[in-house]
């Protein structure tokens, strides 16, 4: 509209001068922590350079945590994306209207949910004693099935979690996508006898490369913030098996003697490492 | 054909059905035990008949420190999303309707503030808040969460007023109306049912959130999922009972918002990104 008015500023710059007070102030502030030797429990602090940036890199839990967080994302992203796609197409094809609707509100459930809850109604399903889940493996081997104490399955069994609960969400928005595609190829490929399978693969999966990108973007960065499920659920453990940089941070300047300094700085390159990564996934994929 | 057509179709529907149950049947076993003594809880043997007692949730309701999160997390959630809503929506209003050359800009800083760590952000702030004394209160929660509220009710609240029809608010400005009457007598109550969309994804947001509540409270202002995360570590005298009836109520009303919330995506998708792609 071309009039002359002073609404945008007046309902634009309070909220950005909130947003930017916000956020910028602890940024800045992280930053300059992670520069020194703070910790929560002796008052004075003093400026030491890079120093907690060189320890980093001689810290085995630290490296630990990178590959933890690394590989987390890895199967959290690549399964949540290929189990949406799946079900997308197979509810898109197979399901009467009334399932449809029926399974569109029932998927959605488990994302609304609130994480903690989400982890704790699995914790108790896998529980090897009272567990729901772990009960069929008990009466057919008459032993416990240990999930969650295993070091070799922790991890990945908190990560079907999160894929439980995005995979699931993820379904729902490609169907509604494969929905809003126009008929006309589908119909042409179906005369020339085209499998379903090859419907999909050759035709409207690369029509939907855009959206499914970016939903794919949505969940690398919503795999960064692990730590709800993590916490409740394993806690890290056992031993360090499930301890991601974000989980490792929160216990240095939580639990052991509220390390702020040492873990703003962890926090610090975890965040640089990330906008550098992301950027570059960002700027390959939307080629 | 038409009989491999006949066990695709059929292994299809099984696999549907599978995923269904695999949303069920958790949550309907946290439902149960909910109702559920102890010593049917902890059974060897899972109990799907057992005698029901409305105890646990007796006891979550009156309980001090579960009542205190419950309180703290509908106070501190409620008072966000409101002030989100109030300061969220004009601005909201202006980028999608006074476009300049800082518009893009600014919708991309809003979205931004998604990528920050948490960690990154909450470690400072509990510093910030302690050295100001205001550490363990609702208050600090609910300027700490102000940023979760205003980006995203700000983000999903653009398109929102987008697809208001211009038309309508040009004939508003030939009637006479001021551009503030516009936004308060044209353009909220059309785009209303899709704003009030926003608004529940900014409470669902806050209202699940975690870990910035864990880093910014001790007793106080603890909200409720704090207050329940805290029960699954207390190692064998874990309350199961108690457990599953708080994490009902911590998850009653997210729920609440299912119909809207599938409408309101529905609509994102079908006018924002449909559109884009088949045009």
């Amino acid at each position: 509209m071309n009039i002359k008015t002073r609404l945008p500023i007046l309902f634009i710059a309070p909220t950005l001068v909130l947003l930017a007070t916000l956020a910028l102030i602890p940024l800045v502030y992280a930053i300059i922590i992670a520069f020194q030797n703070q910790t929560l429990i002796k008052p004075d602090s003093s400026f030491v350079g890079l120093e907690n940036f060189f320890n980093l890199f001689s810290d085995r839990r630290f490296i630990n945590s990178l590959k933890i967080s690394f590989i987390w994302e890895l199967v959290t992203v690549s399964f949540t994306m290929i189990l949406a796609i799946f079900l997308g197409i197979l509810i898109h094809e197979k399901s009467s209207p009334v399932m449809k609707k029926f399974l569109t509100l029932l998927l959605l459930i488990p994302v609304l949910l609130p994480r903690v809850a989400a982890a704790f109604v699995w914790k108790f399903a896998l529980h090897p004693i009272f567990g729901l889940f772990t009960y069929p493996y008990k009466l057919i081997t008459s032993q416990s099935l240990e999930l969650l104490s295993n070091p070799s399955t922790a991890l990945y069994t908190v990560a079907m979690v999160d894929v439980w609960q995005w995979g699931l969400f993820f379904a729902i928005i490609i169907l509604k996508l494969l929905e809003t595609l126009p008929r006309e190829p589908f119909d042409a490929a179906r005369l020339d006898n085209a499998k379903t399978w090859e419907i999909h693969f050759y035709i409207s999966l690369p029509m939907l490369k855009a959206p499914l990108v970016v939903l794919m973007f949505v969940k690398m960065i919503e795999s960064l913030r692990s730590f709800d499920l993590i916490y409740v659920i394993t806690r890290g453990g056992p031993g360090i098996t499930t301890e991601t940089l974000d989980m490792y941070a929160f216990s240095l300047a939580f639990i052991e003697n509220g390390r702020v300094s040492y873990a703003s700085s962890m926090a610090i390159l975890m965040m640089i490492l990330t906008a550098i990564i992301f950027t570059v996934i960002w700027k390959r994929a939307s080629k | 054909m038409s009989r491999s057509f006949k066990i695709e179709n059929f292994v299809s529907q099984f696999i549907l059905f599978l995923t269904a149950l695999m949303v069920l049947i958790p949550l309907f076993w946290t439902f149960l035990n909910g109702f559920k003594y102890k010593v049917d809880i902890i059974s060897v043997i899972p109990k799907i008949f057992f005698t029901p007692t409305l105890d646990n949730f007796i006891y979550v309701i009156t309980k001090q420190a579960v009542y205190t999160g419950l309180l703290n997390s509908i106070i501190v959630t409620g008072i966000s999303v409101l002030l989100g809503g109030l300061l969220g929506l004009p601005t909201a209003y202006a980028l999608a309707r006074y476009p300049n050359k800082w518009t893009n800009d600014i919708q991309f800083f809003v979205l931004s503030l998604r990528f920050l760590p948490p960690v990154a952000v909450a470690i400072p702030i509990m510093i910030i808040w302690l050295k100001l004394g205001l550490y363990d209160t609702r208050l600090s929660l609910i300027i700490t969460y102000l940023l979760l509220s205003l980006s995203s009710t700000v983000w999903l609240s653009v398109p929102a007023f987008k697809q208001v029809p211009i038309e309508v608010e040009e004939a508003a400005l030939v009637d006479g109306y001021n551009p503030y009457e516009i936004f308060l007598k044209i353009a909220l109550p059309v785009a209303y049912p899709s704003l009030i969309g926003a608004l529940a994804f900014s409470f669902v947001l806050i209202w699940n959130e975690f870990m910035i509540a864990l880093m910014l409270t001790t007793t106080d202002a603890q909200t409720l999922p704090v207050v329940a995360s805290g029960f699954t570590q207390m190692g064998r005298n874990v309350p199961w009972g108690i457990l599953n009836a708080s994490v009902i109520v911590l998850s009653i009303p997210p729920l609440l918002f299912l119909g809207l919330l599938s409408t309101f995506l529905d609509k994102i998708i079908k006018k924002s990104l449909g559109g884009k792609i088949s045009g």
